[in-house]
C-alpha cells in the first residue's frame, strides 16, 4: 500500500522525435484507484510501463512509497501487473502461476500454498488450480492474471487494459469484481483503458491523456461536468458531446436557422480573448426532440435513430447547415429517417471552448459540484 | 471438402447409396493422390535396395573371388555377431552420436542465447556462426586434420606450444576427440539455429510478467524459457542424431577409421567391408543388422519421447 | 479530492537519463562474448581461405605465418588440374535434384497437412524412418543395381539418389510451412469461388513461397556437400566437387595451400548461398514444426 508519484516524467523512444509521454506529473495517494484513459497513442500504456519499470525514463522521476524508483529494475519495485493478454506462464498450473512471485521471493511452500488458496477463493478459482492456461477460457485466464497480482500484497496494482479481451457481458461483470476487490484490499491501483465508460465507473480519479500529455485529472463527475478542454469534453461521455465551431456575435451563435444565446461567462471570456469564433458543446441529454408541429427549436431532419431500449439517440441534420446533432430521448423512439423535427437546447447547459486552443471558456465561474476548487490540469 | 482431419459433416440427403460411396471414394483418392508420387519414389529407391540387401545377406559373395555367389543362409549373420569389430563399431557410433549431439546442442543453446539479444554486429556474428554448417564436410575434415590438428604444423598445437605444453598428435593419439571435434564444429550451427527460433518464438509479455513478479534472469530462463524450448530441443536432437549417426565424411578424411579400428563407426565399417573388402554378403548382413537396430531404437525413441508424434497437429479449419 | 499540482515549486535539476552504467557494461560484455564465439567458430574457415592465398612455402610452416604475399598461383593450379567438369557436375546434380525434390515433396506435404490423408502419422513416420537408415547399409545393392542398368558414373543416378536422400526432410519442412497457412484465408478463397487448383496457386503457394525457398536451400546444401554416394558411384564423368577434393588430397597430399584453394572453391558456392539466404536458412531449420 503506497503512494505513487509521477514527477515531470518524459519518455522518448530512441529513434523517435516525439516523446510518447511528455512531462507527466501525477499524484496517486495511497489506496486510490487511478484510471489513465485516452485514445491509442496517448501514452497511457507507456506511462504504466514506466511505473512498472519495463520502460526507461528519459527525464523526470517516479516515486513509489516515497522512494525514487527511477533507476530500479521492475523486479525490485514490489508492484504487481495484470497484462492485457494476461501473460500467464504457459507451462505452469494455475496454482504455480499465482504462486510464482512468492516462490521468487523465497516464501516457504506452506505459506505459499495457503496464500494461493486465499487468492484463488477470492476469485472463484479453487476448482481450476491444477489446470494449465491453455485449458482455461478467456475469463478464467483473466482471473488467474488477477490472482497472480493480488496474492503478492504489493505496493501497487498496475493493470493494462485487463478487460479488453473479454466479451461485452463478461467485461461488465468483471469490472464490478475488480472494483469490489480493490475496495476490499485497499491497494493503490493504476489502471489503463481506452474505454471511457470503464474509466468513469472504476476510477476514484481519472487522468485523461492525449499525445503523451495529461489533459485533466479529476474525479469522474468533475470530468463530465467540468471538462477543461474540448478534447476531454468530447472524450468523456457516450454518445459524444455535440461539438461545433460557430461564429460568435454579440453573445449569440447561429445554430441551424436559429440564433442561440450563450451563457454570460462564455461570452465575456470570449470577448476578453477577442474571439470571433468559438466551439460550442452540448451533451445529447440536453437536447430535446419534438415533432415539427411543436414550433419552437431548431429545424432539423432525422438521419438515423439508434434505439437501445431504455433510451434512444436521434441523429438529425440541422436545416441550413451541414452539421448534425445527436439528441437523447427516452424510451423507444420510432421516428423514421427523413422526419422533420425540432431540436430544443437548454441554453444554460451550453459549453464553450476557445476555437484555437480548445480551452474551456468561462470555466471556474460555473460551480456544479459546489467544491469550487479547480481540477488538476495543464 | 473442409481442411480438417475429420470428414465434413454431411446433411442427410436422399441420394442413392452408390453415388455417396463413389463420392467418398473419390474424396479419399483426391487426398491420397498428391502423396503418392513422393511415396512411391521413396519406396522404390529405398525399399527395393533394402530388400536386395536382405537377399544378398543370405549369400556368400566376394566380388574379388571368381567363385559364384552361393547360398549360406544365415551364417553371415553369425559372422556379424561374433565380429568384435562390429561391436566396436556400434559402440563408436553410439559414442560419437551421443557426445557430438550433446555438445553441439549445449553449445548451440549457449550461442542461441547470445544471439537472442541485440548487440552491435549481431547479423555478422550470426553469419560467421553458421559457416561451419555450410562448408563441405569433406573440406571440413581436411581442414581439421591438416591445418588445425597436425602435430607439427597445426594451429591447435601452435597454441599449445605458446602456452608451454607439449604438442599432441591428435589424430593418432586422440582420434575419437578429433572426430568428435570436427562433427561438433559442423553441427553446432544447426542446433543453434533451431534453438534460436525457439527463443525468438517466446512471447515477450510472459517474460515481462516474470520480471515484474521478481524473477531474476536466471530463474526466468530456468522456469519459463527452458520448458518452452523443449519441443525445439527434441527436434534438434532428433534431426542431429539422424545425421550424425550416419557420419562418414569426417571419419573418412580425418582418421580413416583408425588408428586400427579405434574410430570406425558402423557406416564406415560397412563401407570398408563392401568397397575395400569387396565382401558383398557380409557387408549386406552388416547393413541389415544396422538397419533393424536403428529402426528399433528409433521407433521407441520417437513414440515415447517426442511429442510431435503424439500430439495431433494437422491443420484446423 | 482534486489536488493542486505543486510541480512548479519542486524543480529538481534536470538530468538526461540514458541506460545506466551497469546496463552499458553488460551490453559490452555480451557483445564481446558473442563476437569471440563467432570468431572462434569461424576461424577454421578463415584459416582455410587465408591458406589458399599463400604461396606453398608459407602454408606448410610449423608456426602459422600471418604475413605473406597473397597469390593466386595455387588457385590457378587447382583450376588447371581440371576442376571445371567437377564443378559442372555438382551444379547439375544439385539443381536438378532440388527441383525434383520440391516437385515431389510439395504435394506430399500438402497431403499430410492441409487436406490430410487418414493415416498421415504413419506416412510421416515412414518418411522419417527412411532417413534414419544408414545409407551405407544399402550401398552394396545400390551399387550392384546401378551397375546392372549401366548407370554407374552418371549424373541421373546421383540426381535420383539425392532426391531420395532429401525427400523426407523436404516433406517434413514443407508440411510445417503448410501448417502455418491460416485456415481463414483458405476459407475466404473458397467463398470467393476458387477451385482447388486456384486455391493452391493463388493463395497457398504465395504464402509458403519463403518456405519453399528455405527447403530448397537446405536440400541444396545437403546435395552439394554429399560425398558418400558420389565417391562410390562415380569416377570420371559424373564425379562431383567433394570427389575432386578428395582426389586432390591423394595426389597433392602435402601441398596445403593448394588443398586449401581446392577446399575453398568447393565450399564457396554453398557458403555464399547460405550467407545470402540466411533468413531462409533460419526459417528452414526452425520449420515452425513446433506448435
Amino acid at each position: 500500500m503506497a503512494e505513487v508519484t509521477y514527477e515531470d516524467v518524459t519518455c522518448c523512444y530512441p529513434g523517435s522525435d516525439t516523446p510518447s509521454v511528455a512531462g507527466l506529473s501525477l499524484d496517486v495517494p495511497d489506496g486510490e484507484f487511478m484510471v489513465l484513459v485516452g485514445p491509442s497513442g496517448s501514452g497511457k500504456t507507456t506511462a504504466l510501463r514506466l511505473l512498472a519499470g519495463l520502460e526507461e525514463l528519459t527525464d523526470g522521476r517516479i516515486e513509489i512509497d516515497g522512494r525514487d524508483v527511477s533507476g530500479v529494475d521492475a523486479r525490485d519495485r514490489d508492484i504487481a501487473m495484470v497484462f492485457q493478454n494476461y501473460a500467464l506462464y504457459p507451462n505452469k498450473t494455475v496454482a504455480e502461476n499465482i504462486g510464482f512471485a512468492l516462490k521468487m521471493q523465497g516464501v516457504d511452500r506452506a505459506e505459499r500454498e495457503q496464500r494461493v488458496r486465499e487468492a484463488a477463493s477470492m476469485l472463484g478459482l479453487e476448482e481450476l488450480l491444477n489446470r494449465k492456461p491453455r485449458q482455461l477460457s478467456g475469463g478464467q485466464r483473466q482471473r488467474v492474471a488477477m490472482g497472480r497480482a493480488i496474492v503478492r500484497r504489493p505496493k501497487a496494482f498496475l493493470m493494462d487494459e485487463p478487460l479488453s479481451n473479454l466479451d461485452a457481458k463478461l467485461r461488465v461483470q468483471t469490472r464490478v469484481q475488480i472494483a469490489e476487490l480493490q475496495r476490499r484490499l485497499g491497494t493503490t491501483t493504476v489502471y489503463v483503458t481506452h474505454d471511457q465508460g470503464e474509466a468513469m465507473t472504476l476510477g476514484s480519479r481519472v487522468a485523461v491523456l492525449k499525445d503523451g500529455t495529461l489533459q485533466q485529472c479529476a474525479p469522474p463527475r468533475e470530468l463530465y461536468d467540468d471538462p477543461v478542454n474540448a478534447f476531454v469534453a468530447g472524450f468523456i461521455g457516450l454518445p459524444q458531446m455535440n461539438l461545433i465551431r460557430l461564429g460568435l456575435e454579440d453573445g449569440h451563435v447561429r445554430l441551424g436557422e436559429e440564433r442561440l444565446e450563450v451563457p454570460r461567462e462564455i461570452a465575456s471570456d470570449a470577448a476578453d480573448r477577442g474571439a470571433k469564433e468559438i466551439i460550442v458543446g452540448i451533451r445529447p441529454e440536453h437536447v430535446t426532440v419534438a415533432d415539427s408541429a411543436g414550433g419552437e427549436g431548431i429545424a432539423g431532419e432525422v438521419l438515423l435513430v439508434e434505439s437501445l431500449g431504455a433510451d434512444s439517440y436521434v441523429h438529425a441534420s440541422l436545416a441550413g447547415s451541414d452539421t448534425s446533432f445527436v439528441a437523447r430521448t427516452e424510451g423507444y423512439d420510432s421516428r423514421e429517417p427523413g422526419t422533420n423535427v425540432r431540436l430544443r437546447i437548454d441554453p444554460s447547459r451550453i459549453y464553450g471552448f476557445d476555437a484555437d486552443t480548445e480551452e474551456r471558456l468561462g470555466a471556474g465561474e460555473r460551480s456544479r459540484s459546489g467544491s469550487g476548487a479547480p481540477s488538476e490540469h495543464r | 471438402m473442409s481442411a480438417t482431419a475429420a470428414p465434413a459433416q454431411r446433411v442427410a440427403t436422399r441420394r442413392p447409396r452408390g453415388a455417396e460411396e463413389a463420392k467418398a471414394r473419390r474424396e479419399r483418392w483426391a487426398r491420397r493422390g498428391p502423396l503418392l508420387p513422393a511415396l512411391i519414389f521413396l519406396i522404390i529407391v529405398t525399399q527395393i535396395p533394402f530388400v536386395l540387401t536382405v537377399f544378398y545377406s543370405l549369400f556368400s559373395w566376394d566380388l574379388a573371388k571368381p567363385g559364384s555367389p552361393h547360398w549360406v543362409g544365415l551364417s553371415n549373420y553369425g559372422a556379424v555377431f561374433t565380429d568384435p569389430v562390429f561391436f566396436a563399431a556400434v559402440l563408436h557410433t553410439v559414442e560419437i552420436t551421443f557426445i557430438s549431439v550433446g555438445i553441439a546442442t549445449l553449445l548451440g543453446l549457449g550461442l542461441a542465447v547470445l544471439l537472442d539479444r541485440a548487440f552491435v554486429g549481431r547479423a555478422i556474428v550470426r553469419t560467421l556462426l553458421i559457416s561451419p554448417f555450410l562448408i563441405l564436410p569433406t573440406a571440413a575434415g581436411l581442414i581439421w586434420k591438416t591445418t588445425l590438428l597436425d602435430p607439427t604444423y597445426g594451429i591447435v598445437n601452435w597454441i599449445i606450444r605458446i602456452f608451454g605444453g607439449t604438442p599432441v598428435a591428435f589424430v593418432t593419439a586422440q582420434p575419437m576427440a578429433s572426430v568428435i571435434a570436427t562433427v561438433v564444429w559442423q553441427w553446432t550451427p544447426f542446433e543453434m539455429l533451431i534453438l534460436l527460433a525457439g527463443l525468438q518464438s517466446m512471447p515477450r509479455d510472459v517474460l515481462e510478467a516474470a520480471r515484474v513478479d521478481g524473477a531474476s534472469a536466471l530463474a526466468s530462463f530456468r522456469e519459463l524459457t527452458l520448458p518452452h524450448l523443449r519441443s525445439y530441443l527434441e527436434l534438434g536432437i532428433l534431426l542431429g542424431a539422424i545425421y550424425v549417426v550416419n557420419t562418414f565424411d569426417a571419419i573418412y578424411m580425418v582418421t580413416q577409421g583408425g588408428p586400427g579400428t579405434e574410430t570406425t563407426n558402423l557406416p564406415y565399417y560397412i563401407y570398408q567391408r563392401a568397397f575395400l573388402g569387396f565382401e558383398v554378403g557380409q557387408s549386406a548382413a552388416l547393413g541389415v543388422v544396422t538397419v533393424v537396430g536403428t529402426l528399433i531404437v528409433a521407433s521407441v525413441a520417437l513414440r515415447v519421447m517426442f511429442s510431435i508424434f503424439i500430439e495431433d497437429n494437422t491443420a484446423k479449419a | 479530492m482534486a489536488t493542486v499540482a505543486a510541480t512548479a515549486t519542486r524543480r529538481r535539476p534536470r538530468r538526461r537519463r540514458g541506460p545506466g552504467l551497469r546496463a552499458r557494461l553488460s551490453s559490452v560484455a555480451w557483445a564481446t562474448l558473442a563476437w569471440f564465439a563467432g570468431i572462434v567458430f569461424f576461424f577454421p574457415v578463415l584459416w582455410m581461405v587465408i591458406t589458399s592465398f599463400k604461396p606453398e612455402a608459407a602454408a606448410y610452416t610449423s608456426n602459422p605465418k600471418f604475413d605473406f604475399s597473397p597469390t593466386l598461383s595455387e588457385y590457378k593450379q587447382v583450376f588447371s588440374a581440371g576442376m571445371g567438369p567437377f564443378l559442372a557436375n555438382s551444379a547439375i546434380a544439385t539443381v536438378l535434384s532440388v527441383l525434383l525434390v520440391l516437385a515431389l515433396a510439395t504435394p506430399a506435404a500438402y497431403a499430410l497437412s492441409l487436406r490430410p490423408v487418414g493415416k498421415w502419422r504413419d506416412a510421416l513416420f515412414f518418411f522419417i524412418s527412411t532417413k534414419m537408415l544408414p545409407v551405407v547399409a544399402a550401398i552394396v545393392p545400390i551399387y550392384l543395381a546401378v551397375r546392372e542398368v549401366d548407370m554407374l558414373d552418371s549424373i541421373p543416378t546421383l540426381i535420383i539418389l539425392y532426391t531420395a536422400m532429401n525427400l523426407p526432410i523436404a516433406v517434413w519442412m514443407m508440411r510445417s510451412f503448410f501448417l502455418e497457412v491460416p485456415g481463414e484465408i483458405l476459407e475466404a478463397a473458397r467463398m470467393d469461388g476458387a477451385d482447388l487448383r486456384h486455391e493452391l496457386t493463388e493463395v497457398v503457394l504465395p504464402v509458403v513461397a519463403p518456405g519453399l525457398a528455405a527447403t530448397a536451400l537446405i536440400c541444396a546444401i545437403f546435395a552439394w556437400n554429399e560425398f558418400f554416394f558420389a565417391v562410390n558411384l562415380t569416377s570420371i564423368r559424373a564425379a562431383t566437387m567433394p570427389v575432386f577434393l578428395v582426389g586432390f588430397v591423394s595426389s597433392e597430399g602435402l601441398f596445403w595451400a593448394k588443398l586449401a584453394a581446392a577446399a575453398t572453391i568447393a565450399s564457396v558456392p554453398v557458403l555464399i548461398a547460405g550467407w545470402v539466404a540466411q533468413r531462409q536458412l533460419v526459417r528452414g531449420l526452425s520449420m515452425g514444426a513446433i506448435k
